[in-house]
């Protein structure tokens, strides 16, 4: 045959013969196949000593003959069948069928977006979800039909394929297993634009969704459509079974500034079970277990916990909930504990040496600029700069109007709390008493302090106006007071600590440490944000913790079909059966031949 | 060394005057000597050369008595008999006579089958049983039925040897496509034998022939011989590796018939074979003929040691 007739001979693109050659080669296989098969009848002559010894009655070597003639017979045909079942898989009548990549019309085009996201590795499903999942997959990939092509994506906060379109099972079923569990949450809306982008300008395109249907009511609401505007035919193939699962949403910590060896963790813990139930939290640092709060969760209540004054030697928290549920990926949680921030304090003043040990206490973080008393005025031009400015016995010439301060004793015309039109400084109070039930000990300037018994040798009367609280007072006297303004905040001390016996007293530098954090307590926060996050904490996606299974899923408000059943046809490709068939004649003739049935 | 280099020394007192053949070489000859050592140890104190016949005559053991006729030797009447009991009656005595040997080979086509042959174990047997019958001064004659050259004939001592090897060295398979008759065979032979003195009858043979095997040893046994009796088959023959459908030729008659050989086919051969081997065997106990069945894979100085020490051969 020439080269240019094998070439038509043989299909280029697929490489399979076409049905003329392949009827000239199976008529000349058959015909040579029989014509050896005769020769093959050809006995082998043996010389024995006594040949009766060998033959029996001669009605058995006849009805022997006559078996053996029929078992040539059916070795024959044996022979047959093998040479057909090989032409058959050389031929691969399904080849004609469009291959790799090219476009069938007359089948569908389908994208199986398998969800990949946190939810789905729950085990309420044999495995996982992800795993039913893939049985669900694979169930839809036996049940396509030789003319559909089908891809096979997966996706969670993004989409990916995992292959192309193919009509091979085996491939498709090789992505499918490739997909692999995440720990995002999912994107339903990028994930179907993404479907839809590749099945533009294919016919008849479908997306099959494989998902517990763990989705934002936005996501939801939108109809699916192709980039053209049409609307996207998308099938439904729900998994999951049941909604057990307690989770912990978030989890952030950061570090007390009043006290740097303290720890503030705030907690968010979600029971998405449909009855009430009881659950455990462990917070651990290093490895080591520094608080464990057992918590009992109505369905579907979300508790937030702030745990203040942990103690916390790593700057690593972590929360662990015990006991089993369905998800275990929101069963644990964990935030970097930020450092504390560098604060800058102006004091301003004479020599005190119990004010800079009270100074020196707040530790590294905190950089003390000082002034002299004459430069009282300069200080309010610089107060900017600084997170706190100190007058320590000290008034400038004028209040200020922005900042954070801390006055002790303030008098003057600059003083902020003196009374309006008041000729001259009013006079001293001599040995205030303060009154416990005067004192806001909720504030936080007062946190833990203990000022029952301080003796005061002598206080200024203070003049409160509306935006300013009496945290202590000596009946009737403030002694301690505090001013918010926006931009403005000042505490202010009626007294010289220098005049009482408060500096000798542990609540002396807790005092100044409060002030400090309590004036820059808003900043702080403001960073931090509310509720109490940072950047190195765990914040989860309640949608992902929420495993109750959404047995039909609505989008744009139509329900979505459920993926087409099975596909009870034959589905794979003849050839491949017809050489499967050929591999086992010929085992089987190997067998016959080596147990003398058939020769 | 060559036997023909070697004057003597592999057979005793032979003389090999040439080649002998390519079935009897050097080796063969010295274990055949070897042999014949090692028997003659076993039956050590035995009066060799003189083996007590049935025959009555002038021995020196009494034997029985009979009754005296007229024209018997008055010599050996017993008057001691005669005085006690007034009978007339001969003491008979066992006559002490060299015993006569033949060994007949069978030498249809049949025995030529077989990897190694049946007939060169046959021969080589054949020739063990006459070195050591002529080192005995036993007279000894072998005999290739079937065969188209005779033997040679009878002789009587060791030195004889040669020329019996070169006889079975020259024996060769017959080549016919007819069924040897083995009885017909040792009709003519006993018919060649007549007017000798009784003795002892050697057949080897394969036997692959029933109702001839039993005719042939009938017919030693009827002329007063003692018969024993070697059955020969080729390990093929015990246990066949045919396999498939084949066109079986016997090798005496050249028929040909087709058979499919299968696993129950050989259960069949199998069957058969120890039924001819079976009936071989009862037929020799029944009339306390000596009988070996061999495989041709067998060395012959271990057969015939067997033969001389289990089955009384010679003893």
């Amino acid at each position: 045959m020439e080269l240019g007739g094998l070439a038509q001979v043989i299909d280029a693109g697929s490489g399979a013969l076409s049905t003329t050659a392949a009827a000239v080669f199976g008529v000349a296989g058959a015909a040579s196949i029989t014509a050896l098969y005769l020769l093959r009848l050809r006995r082998r002559r043996v010389v024995v000593a006594f040949a009766p010894l060998w033959l029996g009655a001669a009605g058995a070597e006849r009805a022997t003959r006559r078996t053996r003639r029929l078992r040539h017979w059916l070795s024959l045909a044996l022979a047959l069948t093998l040479f057909a079942a090989i032409l058959i898989g050389a031929v691969d009548p399904e080849r004609g069928a469009p291959t790799q990549g090219a476009i069938d019309r007359g089948g569908r085009s389908l994208v199986l977006l398998i969800d990949r996201s946190a939810s789905m590795s729950a085990t309420d499903e044999m495995g996982s979800r992800l795993g039913a999942a893939r049985r669900r997959a694979d169930e839809i990939i036996g049940g396509l039909a030789g003319t559909d092509r089908a891809l096979v994506a997966s996706f969670a906060a993004d989409a990916s394929a995992e292959s192309g379109f193919e009509s091979d099972p085996l491939r498709l079923r090789r992505a499918v297993a490739g997909v692999s569990p995440g720990d995002e949450p999912g994107d339903l809306q990028r994930a179907l634009a993404f479907a839809a982008a590749i099945l533009r300008g294919r016919p008849r395109p479908t997306v099959v969704l494989v998902s517990d249907g763990g989705f934002t009511d936005d996501a939801r609401r939108l109809a699916p459509t192709d980039p053209d505007g049409r609307v996207l035919d998308v099938r439904y193939a729900p998994v999951g079974r049941r909604a057990d699962n307690v989770g912990i949403l978030s989890l952030a910590a950061r570090r007390i500034p009043a006290d740097p060896g303290a720890v503030e963790t705030a907690l968010v813990v979600q029971s998405f079970r449909p009855t009430a139930s009881t659950t455990a939290v462990e917070i651990s640092s290093a490895g080591t277990v520094v608080e464990k709060v057992n918590l009992t969760l109505a369905p579907g209540e979300r508790r937030r916990l702030t745990l203040p004054n942990l103690f916390a030697p790593d700057a690593r928290v972590e929360a662990r909930l015990t006991g089993a549920d369905d998800l275990a990926v929101d069963d644990h949680a964990q935030a970097t504990i930020p450092p504390l921030p560098r604060r800058r304090i102006l004091r301003v003043g004479g020599p005190d040496l119990y004010l800079d040990g009270a100074l020196l206490g707040l530790g590294r973080t905190v950089h003390v600029d000082r002034l002299p008393a004459a430069e009282a005025d300069r200080a309010l031009a610089r107060a900017r700069d600084y997170d706190l400015v100190v007058f320590d016995g000290v008034t400038p010439s004028a209040p200020p109007s922005a900042g954070r301060y801390l006055y002790f004793d303030p008098q003057g015309a600059g003083n902020p709390f003196a009374a309006a039109g008041a000729a001259r400084p009013a006079r001293p109070v001599r040995d205030p008493v303060i009154d416990p039930a005067s004192l806001r000990r909720e504030h936080p300037l007062l946190q833990e302090l203990d000022l029952a018994d301080v003796n005061v040798a002598e206080a200024h009367r203070l003049v409160l106006g509306p935006d300013d609280v009496a945290l202590a007072g000596s009946f009737g006297l403030p002694l301690i007071v505090t001013r918010e303004r926006p931009a403005l905040r000042i505490a202010a001390l009626a007294f010289d600590p220098r005049r009482s016996d408060l500096p000798m007293r542990p609540a002396f530098p807790l005092l100044i440490a409060n002030a400090l954090a309590w004036a820059t307590r808003q900043t702080d926060d403001a960073a931090a944000g509310a509720p109490l996050v940072d950047a190195g904490g765990t914040a989860r996606d309640a949608r992902e913790s929420d495993t109750t299974p959404v047995p039909a899923l609505t989008l744009g408000g139509h329900l979505l079909p459920p993926a087409d059943p099975p596909a009870r046809h034959f589905r794979a490709r003849l050839g491949i059966w017809a050489l499967m068939l050929a591999a086992a004649l010929l085992l089987f003739d190997w067998l016959s031949y080596h147990r003398r049935w058939t020769t | 060394m060559t036997a023909a280099g070697h004057n003597g020394s592999a057979l005793g007192g032979a003389r090999t005057d040439g080649p002998i053949g390519s079935r009897f070489d050097e080796r063969f000859l010295r274990k055949l000597e070897s042999l014949a050592l090692t028997i003659r140890r076993t039956t050590a104190g035995r009066s060799h050369g003189m083996r007590r016949s049935r025959r009555v005559g002038a021995g020196l053991e009494f034997a029985d008595h009979r009754d005296y006729v007229p024209g018997d030797d008055l010599r050996y009447l017993d008057w001691n008999l005669y005085g006690r009991l007034e009978r007339r009656a001969l003491r008979l005595y066992e006559e002490d006579e060299d015993l006569s040997i033949d060994v007949l080979v069978d030498a249809s086509a049949s025995m030529g089958m077989g990897q190694p042959p049946k007939l060169d174990l046959a021969l080589q047997i054949c020739a063990a049983l006459a070195y050591v019958g002529l080192s005995n001064l036993d007279r000894v004659a072998v005999t290739a039925l079937g065969a188209e050259i005779a033997g040679p004939p009878p002789a009587r001592g060791k030195a004889r040897i040669l020329p019996i090897l070169r006889f079975l060295d020259a024996v060769r398979p017959r080549q016919s496509t007819s069924r040897t008759s083995l009885a017909a065979a040792v009709r003519e032979f006993l018919s060649r034998r007549r007017g000798r003195r009784r003795g002892l009858v050697t057949l080897i043979s394969d036997f692959y022939d029933p109702a001839g095997a039993r005719a042939a040893l009938e017919l030693v046994r009827r002329n007063r011989l003692e018969a024993i009796a070697v059955q020969l088959s080729a390990p093929d023959e015990l246990s066949p590796q045919l396999r498939g459908d084949l066109q079986l030729c016997d090798v005496e008659t050249g028929e040909v018939r087709d058979l499919t050989v299968s696993p129950g086919a050989l259960a069949d051969y199998a069957r058969r074979h120890a039924t001819l081997l079976r009936e071989l065997r009862g037929h020799c106990r029944e009339h306390a003929i000596p009988c070996f069945t061999l495989s041709s894979d067998q060395p012959f100085d271990a057969v015939v040691l067997r033969m001389f020490r289990t089955g009384g051969l010679l003893g």
